[in-house]
Parts: structure tokens; C-alpha cells; sequence
């Protein structure tokens, strides 16, 4: 029950905007500070909002399952994506372990794992619209489908109002 | 005035295209565990025999490719850059900025458009004024429709590797056998073909390094120690 009212607020607090360009609207510092990653008794009912690394993915997690992309501040400083590497399903990854590389303009950046888990899904629709990675980093451009293995590991992530910090430290 | 940033620059010669990369991962990985504050590093080489390269997106055929590639007498090394198919070679000047993208503070999109600007600093020292980096697909450096310097970069953990390759004196028939870069209908060129007169790795190396100096306001301090 208190899962449900939590996943209640997180849409309403934290609405997704696909091809935002601009910082995080300040509404969602409202969202609590503590990471909401406690499992409720059965790993299916996992649920945290969208936490980043400072390699600059960023994972969300329903349902005990982690979908994987890029912030917006990474496709902006990559340029127009041509081509992703993606792993096979069932890969195990361990997390900062590398899965996978963006191309974009000449250059091959690699793809950082946010947490410990096993690959369930990949993004099809890349292979044929890698542009998907620029146009929604949030939402049509996800990258992979993870386990999470050990749902502490969300806690050592960036909640958006500290990548966000994070975001204008790197820039100054 | 503040000092500008240390560069260590390596001077490797003429060496196998293999012994190259070799360098290049040992520059990164100590470039990885040193953190962004140590300086980074600039790797020259010229490639000691023919090497046809492809990066990160593979091709429709690879092991064909290779083979094919391979009877022409050349190697053939799958590189984990971008960009697609290309050539080196003696005659050739291949660069290798191993920097940390966070000590530039530039996006690796401006990355790559400094490596454009180094090598058009290097054109136009050599009365070339007429060299242009094109938007993508077609990054690189040009004269007319013909490609003087070719790029393709590697980014992990915000540290840079692979970079350029221009053509000095580079033996130009062997682009015949591959579609450089992918790009149907485009020719290359070298700065001997567009000087008219024989231009060595060795002549163009220190105004290619003042170009490097001037666009990543850094100075280049030569390594002698091995880094084996």
C-alpha cells in the first residue's frame, strides 16, 4: 500500500518531459531526500526514481527492474549518435563495469553499468534510430533493461538535485 | 599570467601500427589511475607498414573485409574508435591525445572539433589556407572533396585515445581498395599531393605540435622515460 502511494506521488512529482534541454525544474526537490529503494518484501516491488551516476547514465527502477540511458547533459556533449553497442541479454554486469559504447561524430564513448544486476532487455529501436539516444535520453532512447541484484548499491547514486549540482560543478 | 596545462609528448618514430595502440592503452590506463589532475599526454607515431583499420561499428562483412584486406599485403586491426574504415601508413602522421575530457573542460563533441582545429592550425602554417573541417558524417579535414586528415576517438572513464591521422607522403593507392571513412565519391589527399613536393612525417611534426599547443592552450613537455 505505502508502495503504491509512493509511486503516486513519484508521477506526480517528477513528470517525464521528453527533449527538455534546460536543468530539472526545481518541483522536484519536494521529492524526499531518503533513496526509496527499499524493497518491500519481494524484490518485484523495487521501485526507485531516477538516480544518476557521475559517468552521466542514469537508471529508474519498477518493478524490481532497472531501465538504463544517458542524462541529457551526456547526449548534448555527444553530438548526433550514429551507432550503440549494446549487450546481449543475460549479460551480467557488475556495476561501473563497462556494457556497452555510444558512436557519435567520429567518437566511441563507453557506457558505465549503474548497478550490479543481468541485462533483460535491450532497446531495439536504437539499431534502426540511434537518434532516439539525443531526441529522448529519458524515455524512447533507454539503452537496457537490468536486474538489480543489490538495491543498496541505488543509494550510492546521484538523486537529480545532486547531479544537478553535480552537472554545474563540472561546467564552472 | 596563469601557465598554461603540461602536456607529456611522446615521440614514438616509426613503429608498427600494433606498438602504437600498445603505448596508447599504457598512456590511459596510467592516465585512468592517475585522476584528473595530472597531465595528460600526446602520443606521435608514424605506422611502419600498411594497416587497414575499422572502429567501434564493425562492418557488414568483418572476416571477409579481413581477408581481402589482409591479401593485399596489409594488416587489418578492428580499433575501438569511431568512424569506420580506414587506412595507415608510412608517410602518415598518426596523433594520440590521451587527455582527460574534465581537465579540458570541453564536451566530446568540442573534443573533436579541437582535433579539426589542430590540424587546420597545421594547414595553414603550411600555406593551406584553403582546408576545412566539414559537420558530420564528413569530420575530418578537407581540400576540395578529398580528405587530408582522417579522425576517430575513443572516450572511457573521460579519458581520450586514438585521434587523427593525417597524410604527409602517405602512398595514396592503397585508399583505392576501401570506401575511406564510407563516404562514396570522395577522394583523399596528402600534403605532398597538395604541396606539390615531398613532405615528410619529420618536417610537418613541430608546426603540427605549435598548432596542438595553441588550440589546447597547453605546453608540451617531451617524456623521455620509456613507458613500457
Amino acid at each position: 500500500m505505502a508502495l503504491r502511494a509512493l509511486r503516486r506521488v513519484a508521477v506526480s512529482l517528477a513528470p517525464r518531459c521528453p527533449g527538455r534541454g534546460g536543468p530539472f525544474p526545481s518541483a522536484r526537490s519536494a521529492w524526499p531526500q531518503a533513496a526509496p529503494a527499499r524493497s518491500l518484501g519481494t524484490s518485484a516491488l523495487l521501485f526507485s526514481a531516477r538516480k544518476f551516476t557521475d559517468k552521466h547514465e542514469w537508471i529508474s527502477v519498477e518493478n524490481g527492474i532497472g531501465t538504463v540511458g544517458i542524462s541529457n547533459f551526456a547526449q548534448e556533449a555527444l553530438g548526433d549518435v550514429v551507432y550503440c553497442s549494446l549487450p546481449e541479454i543475460g549479460t551480467k554486469l557488475n556495476k561501473q563495469d563497462e556494457f556497452g559504447a555510444l558512436e557519435s561524430v567520429k567518437a566511441a564513448s563507453e557506457l558505465y553499468s549503474p548497478l550490479t544486476g543481468e541485462v533483460t532487455e535491450i532497446n531495439t529501436a536504437l539499431a534502426d534510430n540511434p537518434g532516439l539516444v539525443n531526441k529522448s535520453c529519458y524515455e524512447d532512447g533507454w539503452l537496457i533493461k537490468m536486474t538489480v541484484d543489490n538495491p543498496s548499491e541505488l543509494n550510492e547514486l546521484m538523486n537529480e538535485d545532486a547531479y544537478e549540482k553535480y552537472i554545474k560543478s563540472i561546467e564552472d | 599570467m596563469r601557465a598554461r596545462r603540461a602536456v607529456r609528448l611522446l615521440r614514438l618514430g616509426r613503429l608498427p601500427y600494433a606498438e602504437s595502440l600498445a603505448a596508447q592503452e599504457r598512456c590511459a590506463g596510467r592516465q585512468r589511475a592517475a585522476g584528473p589532475g595530472a597531465a595528460g599526454w600526446l602520443l606521435l607515431s608514424e605506422p611502419a607498414g600498411p594497416v587497414y583499420t575499422r572502429g567501434l561499428r564493425g562492418g557488414p562483412d568483418p572476416a571477409g573485409e579481413a581477408r581481402r584486406l589482409r591479401a593485399l599485403g596489409a594488416e587489418y586491426w578492428r580499433a575501438a574508435r569511431g568512424g569506420l574504415l580506414t587506412f595507415h601508413g608510412p608517410g602518415q602522421l598518426l596523433a594520440y591525445p590521451v587527455l582527460d575530457l574534465r581537465r579540458l573542460g570541453l564536451s566530446l563533441r568540442a573534443y573533436v572539433g579541437a582535433l579539426e582545429a589542430a590540424a587546420l592550425g597545421l594547414c595553414r602554417r603550411l600555406g593551406l589556407p584553403a582546408a576545412r573541417a566539414l559537420p558530420p558524417p564528413y569530420t575530418g579535414v578537407w581540400l576540395g572533396g578529398r580528405k587530408l586528415c582522417a579522425l576517430g576517438v575513443h572516450c572511457g572513464r573521460h579519458i581520450t585515445s586514438h585521434g587523427l591521422a593525417l597524410n604527409c607522403c602517405t602512398d595514396l593507392t592503397w585508399f583505392d581498395h576501401i570506401v575511406p571513412c564510407g563516404l562514396e565519391g570522395k577522394g583523399v589527399t596528402s600534403l605532398s599531393e597538395e604541396l606539390q613536393r615531398h613532405v615528410t612525417v619529420d618536417e610537418i611534426t613541430e608546426p603540427f605540435l605549435d598548432a596542438f599547443e595553441e588550440v589546447f592552450h597547453c605546453t608540451l613537455i617531451s617524456h623521455e622515460e620509456s613507458i613500457g
